[in-house]
């Protein structure tokens, strides 16, 4: 007697069905406090409330983000977090990249020890130091009003350690490329700038995304380095002065909708670029 | 258009892997040379040390006039094209050819003209705009053929050009390079592991096996003349027949007998000249190989030959126009399995036969093959090393085949019979000690070889020039001649090298110099050579090499070994200390037997009690004594 089987088409429908349903009440779950940020910061209402959707709904929250400087220097917070981060964006993609390049093709003593050394230095979170930062940052007067500097020398300082997914791409691109060009006549910086570069635009963006992203939301170093000099905040700092006891009642809603710009330019920079991303995370992984 | 030299090169890794021994060649300006051999046999890290991608751990290597090893690939005027094309992905083909060119800063004019130029001669003209992930594996190649030629190199490397294309496309890029060959007139070196790209392609073959050379020369002397069993079981297809077997010389025949079977077959000892009488004595193995199509089925030849062996046919693969019979001599093996009894037999297309039928093959005895069963070395080798001629040793004389030579002090033995070793290398002609007939003269990879007829046998010379057919008159250098009585060596040549163990030192030395018109007193670094008690003074260029080879540590701290001619070190007030035993007088010249430390060397001169013995440094060989490396 012939064995009764499932139709393929069902159980493929059943699975899909089950798992777009996990997916979306993850996607929920996810979406749900940007959703009420955003709500939030659309409510005319001030102070916090117990409910979900505003009574009142307002362009104010925004408007006065950007125009009323009587007690938070929003703007200037966000023109601070902008330079720190495109400057640290554009140091750290530099030494990550040519660190990069040098580990995956250049072969010279204490090259692996030097690399175990970097990934176990990697291991221990970045506050450990901080005291010791703080004190020797003092020492040579990058504190206060020379923050700025200091705090871009903080966040560039281990940047090479982030080598080990870019060498990994890198190590996907066939020596015989840079053998070619050599023979062809390149010298070592030729192969990088002509070749080797134009081959790794996905492994440059995300390199630049995270560079972009660590500063812009950091907060530990950037409240201690500037030290209360409120004019040098950057918005994660900042934001934080609006949560204070005697301020979140009349400023919440505007916290809400500062939330909700500072996260604007990473999420167009994504939008932009997650093609490349996804691209430079797996080439990246797949030989590193 | 350049030749290349390579001089004892040699690459060996930090771990110590040595990946090429002693790699000696010339190669001639617009010659096809071809390195083939199997996976991991130093061709491709050799053809890499030439372009200049790996570094060179020892030996010198000139293109044209220059010394290249510490030159940068980009200043050596070489082109290479590689396995995996190597294209820059993100160029266009125009761009890929021209990138080379453009980095020379060419005009631009030059660049259109020389890559559109190429791209005709390759057929690429209608690609050039287009990026290479657009093209086939075989448009890829062409490329990279362009983007080598454009630059006019004058060496043109190729790493395995064809390996990743499929059989047809191979045939036609084959034909298609020689063509490319033909019409550049430059120095081509083709690395493969393919014989038939080797065989068709290479004015010259190098064959290559875990990291030594095993013989450089044509494609049909490396069929027709294999050195050893690996050459001649890597050239060509299908595979040499091996056999196991023994000769045996029974009055002016040999036997040969093959093991594992009943098959024997008599041949005229004519065709054994130059194999060692030692051999001969049905005791000592060797391997006997035979190509398919030396073997015969076909009824008339068989019928007509001398030299017949019987053959069980296990089965046949049918090619179309040629049917190669499997058999075995053996007529319990299987003839499946590779063995030393299993023959492969290149039948016409008719021949009939069918598995289990036990048959008649005819062998072309011109075209056997044998080799030392432990060395795999050729026992017939084209230019023999040796003669071996039965002699007499009779009131001061040297007799063998009608020829007297009278024997020098040096020389003392007993009267009495013995076996000859004269190296083909001792016999020189145009001297007046013996007249005999030149019977041929015969031109191999630039030597001559010299068969010369005395009595019923034939001796061998090498020379550098040819010798004219007819009457001569030879000279035999009898220091370099063995005598042998039962196995045992009674009288030995002497040694043409001299080894002596050193070390490198460095010290610092005070020294005046000569700064703005005014002498100063400095201390420099000098370099010498410490052999036993004696140090030499070693040149910086020398030591350079030594240091570059060995490192910085292991130069001064490994041991050496240096190595000379007798002629290379003289009696002199400074020196090596040495004591001499004995003065060895063979004539014209005379050898002086010094004891150096533990060492025993003949020095040439006269000379007694205790002395000191300076070598010509210019002359010295340096091996490194841990891994047997030529660095000098």
């Amino acid at each position: 007697m012939a064995k009764k089987f499932r139709s393929k088409k069902a159980v493929e429908h059943g699975t899909n069905a089950a798992i777009y349903i996990i997916l979306t009440i993850i996607s929920v779950v996810w979406l749900f406090p940007f959703v009420y940020l955003v709500l939030q910061s659309l409510r005319g209402e001030s102070g916090i409330v117990g409910y979900f959707l505003p009574h009142e709904w307002t362009f104010d929250n925004y408007i006065k983000l950007f125009t009323d400087n009587s007690r938070f220097h929003f703007l200037k917070w966000y023109g601070t977090t902008l330079a720190i981060s495109v400057a640290v964006t554009v140091i750290q993609t530099t030494i990550v990249l040519i660190t990069s390049y040098a580990l995956s093709r250049l072969r010279f003593k204490m090259r692996k020890p030097l690399m175990n050394l970097m990934l176990v230095l990697g291991m221990f979170p970045g506050f450990m130091s901080m005291t010791a930062v703080y004190f020797i940052l003092k020492l040579i007067g990058l504190t206060q009003d020379m923050g700025l500097v200091g705090l871009i020398l903080v966040y560039v300082a281990s940047s090479c350690m982030g080598y080990y997914i870019c060498k990994g791409f890198f190590d996907t691109i066939p020596k015989s490329l840079d053998e070619a060009a050599r023979i062809d006549g390149a010298n070592r910086q030729t192969v990088f700038f002509k070749i080797i570069l134009p081959l790794a635009k996905p492994i440059i963006i995300y390199t630049i995304l995270t560079a972009f992203m660590a500063p812009w939301g950091e907060f530990m170093f950037a409240s201690l380095i500037m030290n209360g000099n409120e004019q040098y905040f950057n918005v994660a700092v900042g934001l934080k002065e609006m949560l204070t006891r005697e301020n979140i009642d009349k400023y919440f809603t505007q916290f809400c909708a500062a939330s909700v710009v500072i996260s604007i330019p990473i999420t167009v920079l994504f939008f932009c670029l997650q093609r490349y991303y996804v691209q430079g995370v797996t080439g990246g992984s797949v030989k590193g | 258009m350049a030749g290349l030299s390579l001089k004892h090169i040699y690459k060996v890794y930090p771990n110590g892997t040595k990946a090429v021994n002693d790699f000696n060649m010339e190669i001639a300006d617009k010659e096809f040379i071809v390195f083939v051999g199997p996976s991991g046999c130093g061709k491709s890290t050799t053809l890499r040390m030439i372009a200049g991608l790996e570094d060179i751990s020892a030996g010198e290597l000139m293109i044209g006039e220059n010394v290249v090893n510490d030159m940068e690939p980009k200043d050596r005027d070489i082109a290479m094209v590689f396995q995996n094309y190597a294209l820059y992905p993100h160029m266009t083909v125009f761009e890929n050819i021209a990138f080379g060119l453009r980095l020379r800063k060419l005009p631009k004019d030059e660049i259109n003209k020389r890559v559109t130029e190429a791209a005709e001669i390759l057929g690429i003209t209608e690609y050039l705009g287009k990026k290479p992930k657009e093209m086939s594996g075989g448009q890829r190649q062409r490329v990279s053929l362009g983007r080598a030629i454009v630059r006019e190199p004058k060496v043109m490397l190729l790493d395995e050009p064809l390996s990743n294309l499929d059989a047809k496309l191979r045939t036609q890029m084959r034909s298609e390079i020689a063509k490319l060959h033909a019409k550049l007139q430059t120095t081509f070196i083709y690395v493969t592991h393919d014989q038939i790209e080797a065989m068709t392609m290479g004015t010259r073959i190098v064959v290559m096996k875990s990291g030594f050379v095993q013989q450089i020369d044509t494609p049909k002397n490396l069929y027709n003349y294999p050195g050893n069993k690996f050459v001649a079981g890597f050239i060509g297809t299908p595979q040499m027949n091996f056999f196991e077997g023994t000769l045996l010389k029974k009055g002016e025949e040999v036997e040969i007998k093959f093991e594992y079977s009943d098959a024997k077959i008599t041949v005229p000892y004519s065709m054994m000249y130059k194999a060692r009488p030692s051999y001969l004595d049905g005791q000592s193995k060797v391997y006997i190989g035979l190509r398919a199509e030396a073997v015969s089925v076909n009824p008339e030849v068989v019928k007509a030959s001398k030299f017949k062996i019987k053959v069980r046919v296990s089965h046949k693969e049918e090619l179309g126009n040629q049917t190669l019979i499997y058999g075995d001599i053996n007529m319990d093996g299987d003839g499946y399995t590779e063995s030393s009894t299993r023959i492969i037999i290149s039948a016409d297309a008719t021949a009939e036969c069918k598995s289990g039928d036990v048959i008649d093959a005819a062998l072309d005895i011109s075209k056997v093959h044998l080799f030392d069963k432990e060395t795999e070395q050729s026992i017939l080798p084209r230019i023999p090393e040796y003669n071996y001629i039965d002699c007499e040793v009779k009131e001061g004389k040297l007799i063998f085949l009608g020829a007297e030579l009278k024997l020098p002090p040096a020389i003392k033995t007993p009267d009495g019979k013995y076996e000859l070793l004269i190296p083909t290398d001792a016999i020189t002609t145009g001297g007046k000690d013996a007249a005999i007939t030149v019977k041929d003269c015969e031109n191999i990879n630039g030597k001559y070889v010299v068969s010369f007829e005395l009595g019923e046998r034939t001796m061998f010379a090498v020379a550098d020039e040819e010798v004219k057919h007819g009457k001569a008159k030879i000279d035999v250098d009898l220091k370099k001649i063995s005598l042998i009585k039962d196995g045992e060596t009674v009288v030995e040549a002497m040694p043409e090298k001299i080894r002596l163990e050193g070390k490198l030192v460095k010290e610092k030395v005070v020294e005046q110099v000569e700064t703005d018109g005014k002498f100063k007193k400095k201390k420099v670094i000098k370099f010498f050579l410490q052999i036993e008690d004696c140090k030499l003074p070693c040149p910086d260029s020398a030591a350079t090499k030594l240091i570059t080879a060995m490192g910085v540590k292991k130069a001064f701290t490994e041991k050496l070994i240096y190595e000379c001619s007798p002629y290379d070190l003289t009696v002199a007030e400074e020196g090596i200390s040495a004591s001499v035993e004995s003065v060895l007088d063979y004539g014209k010249e005379k050898f002086a037997v010094c004891k150096i430390g533990e060492t025993t060397a003949c020095v040439y001169g006269e000379a007694y009690g205790e002395v000191k013995l300076l070598p010509a440094v210019d002359k010295l060989s340096v091996i490194q004594a841990a891994n047997d490396i030529r660095i000098i």
